[in-house]
């Protein structure tokens, strides 16, 4: 049984009342995260409550979208049907960079050659327009 | 009060592994065949019937392709069993070694006699359901995630850029066990491998090449557990547990960035050699969970089998069942394949294998005491999120 060949859609990040703020400041260029009023440390990937100290009183702060490459893969082969929206882009580096600021961000490097990128490389935030709602933040070289 | 040698395994059942289903049409068993299957082995094993757990522990795998939350139930009731304890282990490859600790303390508490732990799986045909981590949905799958490759990749690297490990390194804990699958019957990949294969083998996730990679495959396991007394009396040589430990959602460092080439399981390490009153030394053999080469790698580094980053150790030791550390003695998961989240109980059930005397061409002369390991999941900026160990015995004193 032959199935129809269709260009997949690239899968997107479900808004939720929680995310909404991270998304909503991505998409006017700003890389925000939840800092707990109690102890003063951030929380990442968005929570209820503060994951060193449990604060419940959480606000959204702006970074400086500065970080360094902690570690990195170069994507040069599909695996699992469901990344098959991403065949096109290969090869591509995902990254986790270590934000200035502390915490880990999972993103992809752009902007260099995929052979060009290694860890301890200092990058900053771009924000990457890829539905009318999302804006990815992904990372390319720092100048 | 320790489960310290209380309980012990008293059967074991392993149906063979399969890739069916790949193709559209191709004829293939499901889920509830391959649990049948597998549980009617371990019974037949243990001398027991489905009446016997009747009133028992029933400990139901949660598999990644056959997601619904009343899993317990549709086991007892596939099986035809009427449970008086049902187990839900859900925390991935982790899942059937944290389910023996489980069920060995409420054996030991006195709940049931005994504890079925069954799994299975069939990872080409059954859907994903999407049952992914919010966090991997919302803040990985949009960047490009190609499965577990990339998660392990970026691990992979980071220990390969702290440690200098070298592809000879892990090289030769790759081709010891292949070399241990072609000794194994039941193994799936069994064809000799070199250690230049596997340092040219190509690269899927770079660093992660296409032979650090396990395998994806359908195939049912279980395994039965009762109290040291009643084990006495059972027609198979017993297999004890002596020590457990588990350690999820494990940090080293501050919870956003922990050292990523850490891992849980040296505390879950800890804890089961401390409660079986052992060392690393005293290991016969280490049945270690391996959806990846590295991992392997890290697991021998974080239970205190050497130093971490100790290159020279992982590239001069003897890892064969005749050597000083043996570990994958049946070819490991990579080489036997990998039933979705069923798979890791690979490790129980070679471990029982060799402590029963059972391993034939690949036996551990004398092997007394050995480990394995279970690891699960693949949180956002972390290595695995959920890891155990159990050490096993066939004497209890
Ligand atoms: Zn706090």
């Amino acid at each position: 049984m032959a199935e129809a060949r269709t260009e997949p859609r690239r899968p997107l990040p479900e808004i939720t009342e929680l995310t909404a703020p991270f998304w909503q400041a991505a998409k006017e260029g700003r890389l925000v995260m939840q800092r707990c009023r109690a102890c003063g440390e951030l929380t990442w990937c968005p929570r209820p409550s503060c994951v060193e100290c449990g604060g419940e009183d959480l606000e959204w702060d702006q970074l400086s979208g500065r970080g360094t490459v902690y570690t990195f893969t170069v994507i040069r082969q599909l695996a699992g049907r469901g990344a098959r929206a991403f065949e096109k882009d290969i090869p591509y580096v995902i990254a986790w960079v270590d934000l200035e600021e502390g915490p880990r961000f999972y993103t992809n490097i752009v902007g260099c050659p995929v052979d060009d990128v290694e860890i301890g490389m200092k990058v900053e935030v771009v924000f990457d327009p890829v539905s009318d709602d999302i804006s990815l933040p992904k990372f390319k070289p720092r100048s | 009060m320790s489960i310290r040698g209380s309980t012990a395994i008293i059967g074991i059942g392993e149906t063979p592994v399969d890739r069916l289903g790949r193709r559209p049409g191709e004829r293939r068993r499901t889920i509830p065949e391959y649990l049948t299957w597998a549980a009617r082995l371990a019974m037949e094993d243990a001398g027991l019937t489905r009446k016997d757990f009747d009133g028992q522990g029933l400990a139901a795998i949660y598999t990644t392709n056959y997601l619904q939350p009343f899993w317990p139930e549709e086991t007892a009731s596939i099986l035809g069993i009427t449970p008086a304890l049902s187990m839900a282990n859900a925390n991935g490859g982790a899942a059937t070694v944290s389910a023996l600790g489980q069920a060995a303390a409420a054996i030991q508490a006195g709940l049931v006699e005994r504890v079925l732990c069954v799994a299975a799986s069939c990872t080409f045909v059954e859907n994903h359901n999407g049952a992914e981590p919010r966090d991997v949905r919302d803040f990985e799958v949009p960047y490009g995630l190609m499965g577990a490759n990339s998660g392990i990749a970026l691990v992979m690297r980071r220990h390969m850029h702290e440690y200098g490990t070298t592809l000879d390194a892990l090289g030769n804990i790759a081709v010891t066990a292949r070399y241990h699958a072609s000794l194994n019957p039941n193994a799936y990949l069994k064809k000799p491998m070199t250690l230049e294969d596997y340092k040219t083998s190509r690269l899927v996730a770079d660093p992660v090449r296409l032979l650090d990679c396990v395998m994806p495959a359908n195939g049912g396991k279980a395994f039965i557990l009762t109290s040291a007394e009643r084990a006495a009396d059972m027609p198979r040589k017993p297999v004890y547990l002596m020590g457990f430990g588990e350690q999820d959602n494990p940090s080293y460092g501050p919870r956003t960035h922990s050292d990523a080439t850490i891992m849980g399981i040296r505390d879950a390490g800890a804890r089961a050699f401390a409660m079986a009153g052992v060392t690393a030394d005293d290991m016969d053999f280490a049945q270690l969970y391996d959806d990846y080469v590295v991992i392997e790698m890290m697991q021998m580094e974080d239970l205190g089998f050497c130093e971490k980053g100790d290159t020279k150790y992982f590239e001069s030791t003897d890892f064969s069942f005749k050597g000083t550390l043996p570990i994958q003695t049946g070819g490991g998961m990579i080489n036997c394949g990998q039933p979705s989240t069923c798979g890791g109980m690979i490790h129980i059930l070679e471990s029982v294998t060799q402590l029963r005397g059972d391993g034939d061409d690949r036996q551990v002369a004398g092997a007394r005491t050995g480990l394995c390991t279970g690891l699960g999941g693949l949180p956002y900026g972390k290595n695995l999120g959920s890891t155990a160990v159990a050490i096993l015995s066939n004497d209890n004193g």
